[in-house]
């Protein structure tokens, strides 16, 4: 094997005699290959003097320094950047014949490593994946975003205390974030990690050259044919992570002659259980790519990238579970026939084609334009136990049956349910034991018993009581896309962009499986109907009464909802030598409307039936920033930037599910942000400082829970839809991270985030439910939020670490990461008036402000430190690399906590009293469990 | 070729999550007992201790029974009830079982063996229930031991109900499931805009007790319904037929109860009611000029049953009589007054006439008919005003005779304070012909829910 030593450079000086300038030119070549390399950046180290090697490798340029000795610096994305000392003197002209660059394996590897490992915590189980941010991030050179995407992101640490739904994902322009959350789906794109790796990452709110951005900043995902080193690339993964095996192959042509590219990925990631038992992985993915280069002018690029993605989910835990059955425990999945089935299952398949335009108008000035279509469905399973059957007698209707919730952690099987009672008995006791016994031992779903309940129904006539039950959504989605970029001068470039997008929404519940039984009476089985309601309460569509349904059909509830944006940005960003800076601009309209394919019993007519009352949002935006370079190695850099975003589908319609309702006091959510940064940049060092402030208010929210408190209905008991506007949150704080080259082959590294994010107000809160008729508040319609941390993941995190590259092309590298200050999730029930009230609706006639507090108190979780190794080596074996990457996470197998919330079910004062008073809470936090020693391994031949 | 093979593979590596069959083994046959006691000795075992608590400790003996609970309308909530055998059973048992629901499992005539041993017998809410010992009392069998103590036997019967008469009513039939032939539920709850749900009135607590009369005999009985039942919402049937149902007490054991297990076990098909005849002629605007009979029982003798004046009182069964009495301050008399109860009367039935001297109506234009009734803790208790036109006057033909039912007039309810007096309202009897005679007739029985005081005042026919 042919062994490479630092650099080797075939310099050949040629004497050129000029008059008052210099002219430096070179080839540049692959060091492997010899194949020359075009758009290699080349720089004298006095910044003023750069240029791009030409399709053949080559440049050339020409300076007017004085004589004296200088740098060359010759960089590329991908490849170890190139620092040739070069001597200016006696009016010599320099050319060199050939340099070579190294591919940065480590960097690649790197670079791979996040990928896949922010892919392998995107399509997490728990909904807190959907959240993570590390997916935006990209392998940069910045020190604190390493670290945040490589190691605080399997702790849901969110930088700058930001999520996925304040950052924007693009491929080839065209914008991912869903409608529904303002979120990306990350699994539409899982698996094609090989093709994603041309990435233009724009942090924060800096300038981006697609879009006007976010908060989080913005990645466009270039997933052209022509942008694809030639080759191919075969990998194997295997991880105890999410997916236990993963097997993926690509091959990209390149650009031929005849001016044609091709590129192409298929995947498969596949386990039967991840870290948490009984979470399947079940997932292909297709990516396939064609472009044409038509002439100097035009290239027209064809993309289509299909991940179907199977994904079996686990849940929150109490201290009790876990207690009782460890950080691994999902009570979602039970043994069937001897395998192991888990109930809830999300599936998404949602192909997406885009047909791209690149245009270059005139020179410096291009025009991309794109159309992308959506389609697909996303379908998250659960058990549906209250099946019943009609009973006419005397002409009136009844619906018996129906089963209690089978979840194995339902809270009445827990030990605690048993030992509620302020003295319990000997008997209580022993029921305790008992059922701490059978939990510990079984604690899984009994499936054998619902279908076993399933068919002496139908044996007897009647329905399935149980069933599985599909929630799927249907997406048709249209975009157009065109963005302009022309560079007016050297100092000056413009961009502007359009962007229009439908969306043809559509929402029901499909019946997955009757478990053993024949048909599933599609009514309501908790409505509360009496003889004046006629039983048409309990009616999901009173068009259809008391309809049976059988497996594949759609029931419960059924509506689209039609969305459309039209959004516009311009931006202009001026370079100078002293100081670069931008403005931006964007102006955007949303609408809303939904549709009601079945009419709800609660809400007859067009109250849910037929088109709602539409929902239109303006938007607009405003940005600026500006970089001072105080000298080379020293820069300040500020952001400003105040917009309006328009809420989700989400949090438009109060229970779309049943009615056409909008969320009242519905406003677009406006943001002001600042950020100040510090950079210092040396061969040696790197260090940046930021501080930041973002204040969000006119923010919203819509949640579903089953509380026992909401006082003054039904004895409290109800079903609601938990309705929050005018959220007021602020997120300050500091980043740090900086790198110290100590030796050419060692590196120390550190990053240091300390935030705060907390509610500045009392926002306005109201419930519906069909229990109730209109808008159910208490007290003074608001919760108590000022001052409450806003959950999602650690406020603060430390890194230390180190990374050693040998020469001999293995490196490794470990840190040591400590978080602290993560907060649950507050309930806002709890923080409302509620909280004050008797189940009657009237004040309290007991209460004590101290206990009170003490109630209300927001739980920090503890802190914690994780250690991570990471490590790989390659090979080159003709013209095969061979490699491998590894890492292992949480080393020590620290357990802990990456989250948790409060549940609503008991909010008042009373019951919150009761609750404290009980050695185990029945309704205590659940938490989500961060995942113990883990690794990951893949290896890859790439030729 | 060998490549897309191995790539096939890779693809189609299996992940076990699609396509479950239906598992083949729903009812895991479990051997049959050896050991088999009777309900009837289980019960037995009861009656011979004197705490009234009987814990069994002889290992591997086992009861066998039949399910007639069934839990599936929520009407009976984790208590299987079992009686011994499938037609003409002799005892029934509940057995309290911390499970929800449990017709998933244990389905209406499916037979059941119970293991003894480890549970304790004793008498809840009235009726002989098997548990877990609880200090003196017993709890529900623990979840996670249903297998161990419950084994299903293959059989599913054809449960017969008994059929008996509301009179017939015996602890020895209690948890039997039973069928009462003829019955209707009684008109003032099933009729009218007074017609009453199951149990979703603003007044059931845990229960709706629903009055339910036999039209063979003279018995009364209560069809019992949980708040919590799917059904409570619905409307009492309006018709008469069978009811059939597990046969309990109440929660206070103070009365039998009929729980039926779904709104089905109703079959009021035949829309005939036994109802007796009523006066309809509705209410008049103005009395008459001419006093045709009154009494404000001023004349009579205080603690003494009513008599003179014309009035027949008459007792057809218990011991309660018509009495006239004085009372003072918040319950007070209007003077001396008649009232009626069977408080501490020990009765399994008090039933008591108070009826008028014949008025003649065929002299008259106009006949109106006024009175003024009081309650103290009706409760359960009853009393109707009735009319006849055929009786003969002669207190042995009293229950032969056609009585029907003066449906205008007012009589106070048991939700109506105690302390006043209501009226009547101006009762028409002009529609009538021929004699009349007007009957205040009293329901109640020794218990403390059905021994109710009702008290009656200022009765006044006019006529013109």
């Amino acid at each position: 094997m042919k062994k490479f030593s630092t650099v080797y450079i075939l310099l050949a000086f040629s004497l050129y005699c000029h008059s008052q300038n210099y002219t430096v030119s070179g080839n540049i070549v692959d060091a492997i290959t010899f194949k020359p390399i075009p758009e290699v950046e080349v720089t004298i180290n006095s910044g003023n003097y750069n240029t791009y090697s030409t399709a053949d490798g080559s440049f050339k340029f020409e300076t007017d320094l004085k004589s004296g000795p200088y740098t060359l610096i010759i960089q590329k994305e991908g490849y170890l950047t190139q620092r040739l000392p070069i001597l200016l003197e006696q009016k010599e002209n320099l050319y060199f014949q050939t340099i070579p660059l190294e591919i940065d394996v480590t960097n690649q590897q790197m670079e791979i490593g996040l990928i896949t490992l922010s892919d392998d915590q995107l399509n997490g189980d728990d909904d807190q994946a959907d959240y993570n941010i590390s997916g935006l991030l990209t392998a940069t050179k910045d020190a604190f975003l390493n670290a945040a995407a490589y190691d605080f992101s399997a702790t849901f640490f969110r930088p700058r205390g930001l999520d996925s739904e304040d950052g924007k994902i693009l491929i080839n322009n065209i914008e991912m974030n869903k409608l529904y959350s303002g979120r990306p789906q990350w699994a539409n794109w899982g698996g094609l990690n090989d093709a994603q790796r041309n990435r233009v990452f724009t942090r924060g709110i800096s300038a981006s050259e697609s879009t006007f951005g976010d908060l989080a900043g913005s990645t466009n995902i270039i997933m052209r044919a022509s942008q694809y080193r030639k080759g191919g690339r075969v990998s194997y993964a295997s991880s105890n992570r999410t997916y236990t095996g993963r097997f993926m192959a690509s091959y990209n042509t390149g650009l031929d002659k005849n001016g044609w590219a091709f590129s192409t990925l298929i995947s498969r990631r596949s386990g039967n259980e991840g870290y948490i038992d009984g979470t399947l992985y079940d997932a292909n993915s297709v990516f396939i790519s064609a472009e044409k280069k038509i002439n100097e002018a035009h290239s027209l690029n064809l993309t289509t990238f299909y991940s179907a993605n199977r994904r079996g989910r686990s849940t929150a835990l109490t201290d009790e579970v876990y207690d009782l059955k460890g950080r691994k425990y999902n009570p979602n999945w039970g043994y069937l026939n001897g395998e192991l089935r888990n109930s809830r299952i999300r599936e998404i398949k949602e192909p997406v084609i885009m047909l791209n335009h690149y245009w270059s108008l005139i020179d410096n000035t291009t025009l991309n334009t794109s159309i992308a279509y959506q389609f697909g469905t996303t379908a998250n399973t659960r058990i549906e136990s209250g099946g019943t059957r009609l009973i006419t007698t005397d002409e009136q209707e009844s619906y018996v049956g129906g089963a209690r919730n089978p979840a194995p952690n339902y809270y009445q099987n827990l030990p605690s349910y048993f030992l509620r009672d302020v003295n319990p008995t000997a008997v209580d006791y022993q029921n305790a034991y008992l059922a701490e016994e059978e939990f510990r031992e079984n604690g899984q779903l009994n499936w054998n018993a619902m279908y076993a309940a399933n068919t002496l129904a139908t044996q007897q006539g009647g329905n399935s009581i149980y069933a599985l039950q599909a929630d799927v959504t249907h997406d048709k989605k249209f975009t157009f896309n065109s963005v302009f970029r022309s560079k007016m001068t050297e100092n000056i470039v413009l961009n502007a962009g359009f962007n229009y997008l439908n969306l043809n929404n559509e929402n029901y519940a499909r019946l997955e499986d009757l478990l053993g039984g024949n048909n599933f009476l599609d009514i309501d089985s908790f409505a509360e109907d009496n003889y004046l309601t006629e039983g048409n309460l309990a009616q999901s569509d009173l068009q259809n009464r008391n309809r049976l349904v059988q497996e594949g059909d759609k029931y419960k509830y059924h509506y689209k909802i039609k969305a459309e944006d039209v959004n516009a940005f311009g931006q202009a960003q001026f370079k100078y030598s002293k100081i670069d800076f931008y403005v931006a601009a964007k102006i955007g309209y949303r609408f809303y409307q939904r549709t009601g394919l079945y009419e709800n019993g609660y809400y007859p007519g067009n109250r849910s039936f037929g088109k709602s009352e539409p929902k239109k949002i303006g938007t607009f935006g405003l940005k600026t920033g500006a970089t001072y370079k105080i000298s080379g190695r020293q820069l300040v850099d500020i952001n400003i930037a105040n917009f309006t975003k328009a809420p989700g589908i989400r949090n438009t319609f109060s229970n779309s599910r049943q009615n056409n309702d909008l969320a009242s006091g519905l406003s677009p959510e406006r943001t002001y942000a600042i950020d100040a940064s510090y950079i210092y940049r040396s061969p040696f060092a790197k260090l940046r400082l930021t501080g930041y402030y973002i204040n969000k208010q006119d923010g919203n929210d819509l949640s579903f829970l089953y509380t026992q408190s909401a006082q003054g209905v039904d004895d409290g008991y109800a079903f609601v839809q938990e309705v929050v506007g005018d959220i007021d949150q602020i997120n300050r704080g500091l980043e740090l991270g900086g790198e110290m080259q100590i030796l050419p082959t060692f590196k120390l590294k550190t990053a240091i985030a300390l935030g705060e994010k907390f509610y500045n107000n009392n926002p306005q809160i109201y419930y519906t439910s069909d229990d109730i008729d209109g808008q159910l508040t208490f007290g003074n319609g608001k919760t108590n939020l000022k001052n409450y941390h806003v959950a999602g993941g650690p406020e603060q995190a430390y890194q230390i670490g180190f990374e050693y590259r040998d020469p001999d092309y293995w490196w490794v590298g470990a840190t040591f990461n400590a978080f602290a200050k993560a907060y649950v999730d507050v309930s806002n029930l709890r923080r409302s008036d509620a909280f004050l009230l008797d189940s009657d609706g009237l004040p309290l006639n007991q209460y004590d402000d101290d206990t009170a507090k003490s109630l209300l108190q927001q739980e920090k979780l503890d802190s914690y430190n994780l250690i991570n190794i990471v490590g790989g080596k390659s090979w080159r074996i003709g013209d095969y690399f061979v490699g491998f990457f590894a890492t292992i996470n949480n080393v020590l197998n620290t357990v802990y906590k990456t989250g948790g919330f409060e549940d609503s079910r008991i909010s008042d004062y009373r019951g919150l009293l009761e609750e404290k008073e009980r050695d185990t809470p029945l309704f205590g936090n659940r938490y989500f469990m961060g995942y113990g020693t883990t690794y990951y391994l893949n290896a890859y031949v790439r030729f | 070729m060998k490549k897309y093979i191995a790539l096939l593979l890779i693809f189609s590596s299996c992940v076990h999550d699609d396509n479950f069959k239906v598992p083949e083994v729903i009812f895991e046959k479990q051997p049959k007992p050896v050991n088999i006691a009777s309900i009837t000795a289980v019960k037995g075992n009861l009656a011979q201790v004197e705490d009234g608590i009987f814990t069994f400790s002889d290992p591997d003996i086992f009861i066998e029974g039949y399910v007639i609970s069934n839990d599936e309308a929520g009407n009976f909530f984790e208590e299987l009830v079992l009686q011994d055998k499938p037609t003409n059973p002799t005892a029934g048992i509940v057995l309290q079982v911390d499970v929800n629901p449990l017709f998933t499992k244990y389905e209406f005539g499916r037979k059941v063996y119970i293991k003894l041993e480890g549970l304790t017998a004793t008498i809840v809410n009235g009726t002989v229930q098997l548990g877990v010992r609880d200090n003196g009392t017993i709890a529900p069998l623990q979840a996670s031991l249903i297998d161990e103590y419950i084994t299903r036997s293959e059989e599913v019967a054809e449960i017969i109900p008994l059929e008996i008469e509301i009179t017939e009513f015996s602890d020895d039939l209690e948890n039997l499931f039973i069928q009462l032939k003829n019955v209707q539920f009684n008109r003032k709850i099933a009729l009218g805009e007074n017609r009453k749900t199951f149990a979703s009135e603003a007044t059931d607590a845990f229960d709706g007790e629903r009055l339910l009369e036999s039209c063979n005999s003279r018995g009364r009985t209560i069809v019992s319904t949980s708040t919590y039942s799917n059904f409570r919402a619905m409307l009492l049937p309006q018709g008469s037929g069978s009811v059939q149902g597990v046969l309990s007490r109440d929660f206070y054991d103070e009365f039998f109860v009929v729980n039926i297990n779904s709104p089905a076990d109703i079959d009021f098909s035949n829309e005939q009611r036994c109802d007796t005849e009523r006066l309809t002629c509705g209410l008049a605007t103005t009395a008459g000029d001419t006093i045709l009979f009154q009494d404000d029982f001023e004349d009579q003798k205080k603690n003494k049953p009513v008599s003179g004046n014309g009035w027949t009182n008459f007792i057809e069964s218990g011991s309660s009589e018509w009495e006239a009495y004085t009372a003072e301050s918040a319950n007070a008399s209007q003077g001396i007054s008649a009232k009626i109860d069977s408080y501490s009367s020990d009765d399994t039935n008090s039933i008591a006439w108070l009826i008028t001297p014949p008025i003649q109506l065929d002299t008259l234009s106009k006949a109106t008919l006024h009175f003024e009734t009081s309650n103290s803790f009706a409760d359960s208790s009853d009393l109707e005003v009735l009319f006849s036109t055929d009786w003969d006057g002669n207190p042995e033909t009293i229950t032969t005779a056609t009585w029907g039912i003066v449906s205008s007039a007012y009589i106070t309810q048991d939700d109506d304070y105690f302390g006043d007096w209501f009226g009547s309202g101006l009762v028409d009897l002009s529609c009538e012909t021929g004699e009349i005679y007007i009957a205040f007739k009293y329901y109640g029985n020794g218990r403390d829910a059905n021994d109710g005081t009702y008290e009656l005042d200022n009765v006044k026919i006019t006529g013109q």
